[in-house]
């Protein structure tokens, strides 16, 4: 039985949040912010 | 994949990089035409109207972005790492303006390349590259990289009285964490050209990331209503800006398809050639280093040297079919993660096309292409050359040489992959 768009996307958002690639980007996106705001 | 097509696909992915090297350093020149008063947020901010407009209109130009949306139907997961990816990028992009401005553009510019050896780090352990590739791959590329690095830091030595007094750890600092920031967006990078993504695709979303991401930098930290009269005052300027940020792009381009045929560990280190070429916009054209020691011009040579060899070492060091295979394991895992379809991951990484979708140019792409090009045309009228002492006869030549590159590599791409 073919998925609806809610599971589809329910299913999308779990693979990225349970993904340890998401999150080393996202860290180092935070550090950047947390740096640019020293330097301004 | 037949082993003539690997070739093919291997030696287009290591020309990219060169050609993404003359693209990259060339943007940065406009930013020396800007008034230091200019803050370093507004001028990103600037840039990155540039950077947008450049990677819808390119796109549009090149397929057609009925692509775009084919390719979203096959692997909507990639939206997000676009954006994340996207969000990465401007936010280095403002650092490394704050580095320009306190150390200077040429030791900016080797701490910033660093991003070069992260890459090498986070494609073997995320993405299998270099696996199976024997020792002698593994010392063209690892030593081509060092041999990069130690070039860039000897240019950096080299020009080192160009650094503001009393700034410079923060400039250091900015540069590096600018390094970091790129050698990470490359997981995204990566990750999206394993599951099969096109590039044209891919920097469509990831400009919606920069975009907003500079935009509420902007607004937060200058102000709604400081930062428009700063915009409207920056009229002279802003051509210059969008312009870095246009040739940027194309750079980038170039970068994201050696990105997907040759990985990270070596397309990166390839387009980071980009210091040779800032290095040579700011000695021929803007007389960096004039009036220097004999010594000095013995480093500059010295450097560029090292990183001529060691880009050479990496392009000489494509990969097997074996470590194509460990390759196609990631590519494979990616897929079942995301529920992607095989034969879409496959067509993806061989530069073939996959289903019938439409990828007719549409009038939406016509209007993004006038659209932005009546916008440039107007800023241009609008730009004045600050008063600087540039050499205009080698910003042509060196115009010219990148042109030459754009034209032969656009070429390449075309007949081996049709922009895929």
């Amino acid at each position: 039985m073919a998925l609806s768009k809610a599971d589809g996307s329910r299913n999308l958002f779990h693979a990225i949040a349970t993904d340890i690639h998401f999150w080393i980007p996202f860290a180092v996106l935070v550090g950047g912010l947390v740096l640019l705001d020293k330097l301004r | 994949m037949p082993a003539t097509r690997l070739r093919s696909l291997q030696a287009l992915g290591i020309f990219c990089g060169f050609a993404a090297g003359a693209w990259l350093g060339g943007a940065e020149a406009p930013i020396k035409l800007v008034n230091p008063d200019i803050s370093p947020i507004t001028v990103s901010l600037i840039m990155v109207f540039g950077v947008f407009l450049a990677r819808w209109s390119v796109p549009a130009l090149i397929r057609g972005t009925s692509h775009v949306r084919n390719d979203v139907r096959q692997a909507p997961h990639l939206i997000v790492w676009a954006v994340l990816a996207g969000c990465m990028w401007a936010v280095a992009n403002t650092l490394t303006i704050y580095a320009i401005r306190n150390v200077g553009l040429s030791i900016a510019f080797p701490l910033w390349n660093t991003n070069s050896l992260l890459g090498i780090f986070w494609g073997f352990l995320l993405f299998n590259e270099l696996h199976y590739a024997g020792w002698k791959r593994w010392l063209g590329v690892l030593g081509g990289a060092v041999c990069m690095f130690s070039g860039a830091t000897l240019l950096a030595i080299a020009s080192a009285h160009q650094a503001a007094p009393g700034k410079a750890a923060w400039g250091i600092f900015a540069a590096l964490g600018a390094g970091i920031l790129w050698g990470t967006m490359y997981i995204p990078y990566r990750k999206a050209y394993l599951t099969g993504m096109n590039p044209l695709s891919f920097i469509t979303f990831f400009t919606v990331g920069e975009l907003a991401t500079m935009t509420v930098l902007a607004v937060a930290y200058r102000g709604a209503t400081p930062l428009w009269h700063e915009l409207m005052g920056a009229k002279s300027v802003m051509f210059w800006l969008m312009l870095g940020g246009f040739v940027w792009v194309l750079g980038d381009l170039f970068q994201q398809y050696a990105t997907k045929y040759v990985g990270i560990s070596r397309g990166i280190p390839l387009s980071n050639t980009n210091q040779l070429w800032g290095l040579l916009w700011g000695i021929l054209v803007f007389h960096e280093l004039r009036g220097g020691s004999q010594a000095v011009y013995m480093q500059v040579a010295g450097g560029s040297l090292l990183m001529a060899l060691g880009a050479l070492a990496i392009a000489l060091s494509s990969a097997t079919a074996r470590e194509h295979s460990s390759w196609q394991d990631a590519a494979d895992r990616e897929g079942q993660r995301y529920g992607v379809e095989g034969e879409y991951v496959r067509a993806g990484m061989e530069g073939r096309a996959y289903g019938t979708g439409s990828t007719r140019r549409t009038i939406l792409d016509w209007l993004l292409i006038l659209a932005t090009t009546s916008l440039f045309a107007v800023l241009a009228a609008m730009a004045r050359l600050p008063l600087m002492d540039i050499a205009l006869g080698w910003a042509a030549a060196l115009t010219v040489a990148m042109l030459a590159l754009l034209a032969v590599c656009g070429i390449a791409i075309w007949r081996t992959t049709r922009f895929r």
